[in-house]
């Protein structure tokens, strides 16, 4: 599995975009871009194992993600840290498993909406 | 969510132009917990530098059209200007060592286009720890969560 150039444009371009214009929206960088544009595959090593093993291609076991399936993830790696961690609070465990799901931008993001938005303890901080 | 309203691309510049003049700063505090993925909330994002007198930081602030307000009596320095009105200085970290030894504890996280330097969270629980100020105090048990399922999570990718 490897990027297509030639989709990638034809999709900006329906966008009224160009790939540069893309890249930039997307806060990636032309490096990280063209260093993937560049392999033969952009999935990770254990994913092409597993494949190999089963003698299938990778597409045979991967599926899109969805909100439920991610749901599913998140609680099964809340359920084994709270088995782990009997003092830890399941509520803080379960909002960090979330942030953690996204870009740090927006984790910073949420932190400071919320912060700005409750003064909770009366100080800056 | 208020995603176009706060930390935009202004505040990313002043970051990434810091980082271009080469400037030796981290993100601290709750806003440096927050890129970790603790869930806490905070009015600012605290930038410690090396030396507050570097020139690179003037030259970021001319490029975003901020300025530097000099320390007057028991005020600290403090930035003035659209772009950097969310960064406050910070001179010390309580109960920490100088900058010098501490940088060796940062993470290079990426906010933006640009990879900027973070306090660890475990360095971060040690200076709140030795603040003892109540809204600190708060703010522990959150941190030191966080710090769990981080390590659970390093623990876990080194057994895969």
């Amino acid at each position: 599995m490897r990027i297509s150039g030639e989709k990638l444009k034809d999709l900006c371009a329906k966008k009224n975009l160009t790939l540069s214009q893309l890249l930039k929206k997307a806060e990636v960088s032309k490096n990280a871009y063209y260093s993937l544009a560049r392999k033969d595959t952009v999935l990770p090593k254990s994913v092409l194992a597993i494949a190999d093993h089963l003698g299938v291609k990778p597409s045979a076991f991967l599926e899109e993600s969805t909100e439920e399936n991610r749901w599913e993830i998140l609680l099964e790696e809340l359920e084994w840290i709270s088995a782990l961690n009997h003092h830890a609070d399941r509520d803080n465990i379960r909002h960090t498993l979330l942030l953690l799901d996204e870009p740090p931008i927006e984790r910073l993001r949420r932190a400071l909406t919320r912060g700005q938005r409750f003064d909770l303890h009366g100080q800056r901080g | 969510m208020a995603k176009d309203l706060i930390f935009t691309d202004k505040e990313a510049e002043f970051l990434k132009e810091l980082v271009r003049h080469k400037v030796d700063f981290m993100i601290v505090g709750l806003s440096a917990a927050a890129l970790q993925g603790a869930p806490v909330v905070t009015q600012d994002v605290d930038l410690w530098f090396r030396d507050p007198g570097d020139t690179g930081i003037e030259e970021a602030l001319k490029k975003v059209k901020g300025s530097y307000v000099s320390p007057v009596g028991k005020n600290p320095p403090m930035f003035v200007g659209t772009a950097v009105k969310l960064f406050d200085i910070v001179l010390h970290m309580h109960g920490l060592g100088p900058f010098e030894k501490e940088i060796i504890h940062c993470l290079r996280i990426p906010l933006g286009r640009q990879r900027v330097p973070v306090l660890s969270l475990d360095r971060i629980i040690e200076s709140k720890k030795a603040t003892g100020r109540p809204k600190d105090k708060l703010v522990l048990p959150v941190l030191a969560d966080t710090l769990t399922v981080l390590r659970e999570r390093a623990k876990k990718g080194r057994r895969e």
